[in-house]
């Protein structure tokens, strides 16, 4: 039993990464708004099905596809949060939080009338390969998700720390009216921001895309995942957001094993209810929810 | 003669700040005892505190003899220990008649059972309506009873919330910065008004305000805090007169 | 809290200030449906039945979310284990179907509970709203693996409902069973938002700190607002096992979630009047597009964003502005 510990890790690890992905595409945005978007899986979701139109129904060669579909959904991002949220961001918490919602059911709906219930499958722009290394399988999704969101995520971490528009993100991260004071346009930041996550979220829906079969649902799926990442993470805190998705992903294989099949649909949930209840906090937040 | 109210080596920290440190002091019925102290000295902390709206670390509460520190904030008010807020503590969901209804809700008799089974709460709201209705008049607030309180002028709102925290004929009224914002006349007003209280109902009162003439013209005593901490405790002469208060304002300056 | 100057009184004061008719009016509503029956053909009886099935669903969510203020989307799992605790009884023990109304009720209830205990630690806004979700998810699991109670995925058959001996087996007939039990729900319901209670819960909604302060026991009335939305909701369960006759899980997933939660949103949060109004649009206007399927979210999720945008008190506040009688005052005269 245990002589498979390994091999659940490593898939663990790999479904962990798109799960940080996607925690993290969502912590960017609400990092630099305080506002979740709960209409966030389905922006990852629309950003799936924008890559399946660019390569299957388009004929686009993926690469190409795959930027476009970032740039669209970072313009989606930017809209909704600019024409949508930006008008009601004075007005009580609960009206923000439901209009996230009904974005994110419209989208939802539109996707369901545009393509259907059934479900549609991109095709993978590598080989379906496999390696062993001991008793333990990679596969190529696994070792093209993993790699793909590692770099991501140096490249991340260097535009955060080195380039200067990392340092303007950082400022207004840490104070906003600070920011304006010093002549950052804030508003055209939030909507970036906002802009910035669902392009992130796009790619981790075109990842998500190469694995498991599209349908307009997938977007609560995602949405769920992304969550129960960020809790268990801590709210807002971007390494967390990371570390979350890892343990998710590990925590997933490894109950659906050992324990009970059910624990892969239900760990989100369950992580989600537990830690909120017993550590609110998670493993590395600090900072005091302002807005949701 | 018991205190009405009595706070001994009251103690809040936050992390690892200590925002009131041992502070202790006593008011009287019918006395009105002002809370000064630079900003962030830890008043509304104190008030918090109090009321059962923040946690204290150390310390005791008492009202009217009896402890209350461990008890919840609705038990206190319940009790007859009653306040008003600094940022508008104004239900914005409801007219200001219905505030102040909201203000009498512990002494309008309708159970839940009996709500469902014996023909509604007729009766029991009809009297408190009535009450509440008076209450407003008084104050000559009567012309907005059924205006939404998030509609009201800054003004009304303070008149409203102090209407609201009357409404149970409390023994004890807590007022945080009740004067902001109002105009001259307004304040003057409000003076009356809370020397009133005092001197006709025996009412206690403990107020935070920064306005200071106001205070010194209607305070019986004024305990100033500094950096959580009490740094004087006398009548508004004899605090006028002290020179570690002028040091905490001058300090911060 | 911002305060505009009050030269002369708003819309909504001069409004609030016309005395109200007497509610009694609203009397003549139920009066007039009596006859319904005689004009429908079964399809729109089945319609109409369908709406009134749901106004205690929209009632329950609506006294949670619009005027406790909390986000919490446990609704579908209080409808869920409300149809369920109906369907069991009377499939797994015997009963009639009326006696199964107020168990349903109960277990509603019951679940209201469980699910105000986050909302009691302090919980809110999102979090609340993705816990909740994830409670009704989680009873949804539970519907599909709990097989031989709940029949599993492929559900259980429900046996035909009926009344004291009265079978109700035409929809002209459910349509009085269910009127009667709307007009109760309705009724307790009102009592309850316009006394002390639903005033109670406005403050909470407005000022948690302040209504404590007060005197209100936050927490208590927490638990009680949400018993009483799972009460009514599991009500409004009981009635849909009557009028569907099968249960399935998937009747009760996240499509249903945004069904109901449309209903609060588009007929005005904190509103009972709003609670019914969205009731007849949400429930009437996907019979109009039944063969398109995504139609109904995205109809949906549109009006519920041009509702936040332009009309955020929701459809009721439209009624309210052409009449007082529509309008909620939460004293009596």
């Amino acid at each position: 039993m245990l002589s498979l510990l390994p091999q659940l890790l490593v898939s663990g690890v790999a479904t962990g990464m798109l799960y940080a992905l996607i925690a993290l595409s969502m912590t960017v945005a609400y990092r630099a708004t305080t506002i979740v978007n709960f209409g966030h899986g389905d922006m990852v979701m629309i950003g799936a099905y924008a890559s399946y139109v660019l390569t299957v129904t388009l004929g686009l060669p993926f690469a190409f596809a795959f930027v476009l579909a970032i740039a669209l959904l970072f313009i989606l991002g930017w809209v909704t949060q600019r024409g949508l949220m930006q008008p009601i961001i004075a007005g009580p918490h609960l009206s923000l939080a439901m209009m996230a919602l009904a974005i994110g059911y419209a989208l939802r709906g539109a996707a369901r009338l545009e393509w259907g219930n059934g479900v549609l499958s991109l095709p993978r722009p590598y080989p379906q390969a496999a390696f062993m290394v001991g008793s333990v399988v990679f596969t190529a999704d696994d070792l093209v998700i993993s790699g793909f969101v590692l770099v991501l995520l140096a490249a991340l971490f260097l535009v955060f720390h080195v380039t200067p528009i990392g340092k303007v993100i950082q400022a207004v991260f840490q104070t906003q009216r600070g920011a304006a004071l010093v002549g950052i346009n804030v508003r055209a930041f939030h909507a970036g921001m906002w802009g910035a996550g669902a392009a992130l979220g796009a790619v981790g829906g075109v990842l998500l895309a190469l694995i498991v079969p599209l349908s307009p649902d997938i977007g609560v799926w995602t949405l769920v995942r992304g969550f129960a990442a960020m809790t268990l993470g801590g709210f807002g805190s971007l390494p967390g957001a990371v570390l979350g998705g890892l343990l998710l992903g590990i925590m997933e294989k490894l109950l659906g094993f050992y324990v009970s099949t059910v624990f892969i649909d239900i760990t989100a949930y369950l992580v989600t209810i537990l830690v909120l209840l017993i550590r609110p906090k998670g493993l590395f937040g600090q900072h005091a929810t302002l807005r949701l | 003669m018991t205190p009405l109210l009595e706070i001994q080596d009251l103690t809040v920290r936050f992390g690892g700040l200590t925002a009131v440190d041992r502070v202790s002091f006593r008011v009287d019925a019918g006395e009105i005892c002002a809370l000064i102290g630079p900003n962030g000295a830890g008043k509304t902390t104190l008030f918090n505190a109090i009321t059962g709206n923040a946690p204290m670390e150390s310390g005791r509460v008492l009202f009217q003899g009896a402890e209350i520190q461990h008890l919840p904030a609705h038990d206190i008010a319940a009790r007859g220990a009653r306040r008003t807020f600094q940022n508008g503590g104004l239900f914005g969901h409801l007219t200001a008649l219905e505030n102040v209804l909201a203000g009498l809700h512990i002494e309008v008799k309708s159970s839940f059972l009996g709500l469902l089974f014996a023909g509604g709460a007729a009766k029991a709201e009809a009297a408190a309506t009535k009450k509440a209705r008076e209450l407003l008049r008084l104050m000559e607030l009567e012309t907005i009873e059924d205006h939404p309180a998030s509609e009201l002028s800054g003004g009304q709102q303070r008149m409203v919330e102090i209407v609201r925290a009357l409404a149970t004929d409390p023994p004890l009224l807590l007022l945080d910065e009740p004067a902001v914002g109002l105009a001259p006349q307004m304040r003057e007003r409000l003076g009356q008004i809370i020397r009133g209280l005092a001197s006709e109902r025996r009412i206690g009162v403990l107020l935070i305000e920064h306005a200071i003439e106001l205070v010194m013209s209607i305070s019986d005593r004024v305990i100033v805090l500094n950096y959580g901490r009490k740094v004087a405790d006398g009548t508004p002469a004899e605090v006028r007169a002290d020179k570690n208060v002028l040091e905490a304002y001058l300090g911060h300056a | 809290m911002k305060g505009a100057p009050s030269t002369a009184p708003s819309a909504a004061a001069q409004l609030n200030a016309r005395r109200a008719p007497s509610r009694r009016a609203f009397w003549l509503i139920p009066a007039l449906l009596l006859p319904l029956p005689l004009w429908l053909d079964p399809y729109q009886q089945y319609v109409a039945n369908l709406v009134l099935m749901y106004v205690p669903v929209g009632i329950g969510f609506n006294v949670v979310v619009g005027n406790l203020g909390l986000l919490a989307f446990s609704n579908v799992a209080f409808f869920g284990i409300g149809a369920y605790t109906s369907g069991v009884l009377m499939l797994k023990l015997g009963l009639p179907w009326w006696a199964t109304i107020v168990p349903a009720g109960m277990m509603g209830g019951l679940a209201g509970c469980l699910a105000s205990v986050p909302a009691l630690r302090g919980v809110r806004l999102f979090y609340l709203a993705i816990m909740t979700l994830a409670f009704g998810e989680l009873m949804r699991w539970v519907y599909i693996r709990w097989e031989p109670v709940t029949g599993g995925s492929m559900g259980m058959a429900v046996p035909a409902p009926s009344l004291l001996g009265w079978s109700l087996d035409s929809e002209s007939h459910k349509f009085y069973a269910f009127l009667a039990l709307v007009i109760v729900v309705i009724i307790a319901t009102d009592r309850l938002l316009r006394s002390r209670f639903g005033r109670a819960f406005l403050a909470i909604k407005s000022n948690e700190e302040a209504a404590a302060a007060m005197g209100i026991p936050t927490d208590r009335y927490i638990v009680l607002g949400f018993a009483w939305g799972g009460f009514v909701v599991g009500i409004g369960g009981a009635m849909y096992a009557a009028l569907v006759g099968h249960l399935t899980p998937t009747s009760f997933d996240l499509t249903e979630l945004i069904l109901q939660f449309a209903i609060i949103m588009l007929g005005g949060l904190g509103s009972l009047t709003g609670s019914v109004l969205g009731t007849i649009i949400v429930t009437a206007l996907p019979e109009l597009f039944r063969d398109l399927p995504g139609f109904e979210e995205l109809a949906f999720g549109v009006m519920i964003v041009l509702v936040i945008l332009f009309l955020p008190r929701g459809l009721a506040s439209l009624l309210a502005r052409a009449h007082p009688i529509f309008r909620d005052r939460y004293y009596r005269e």
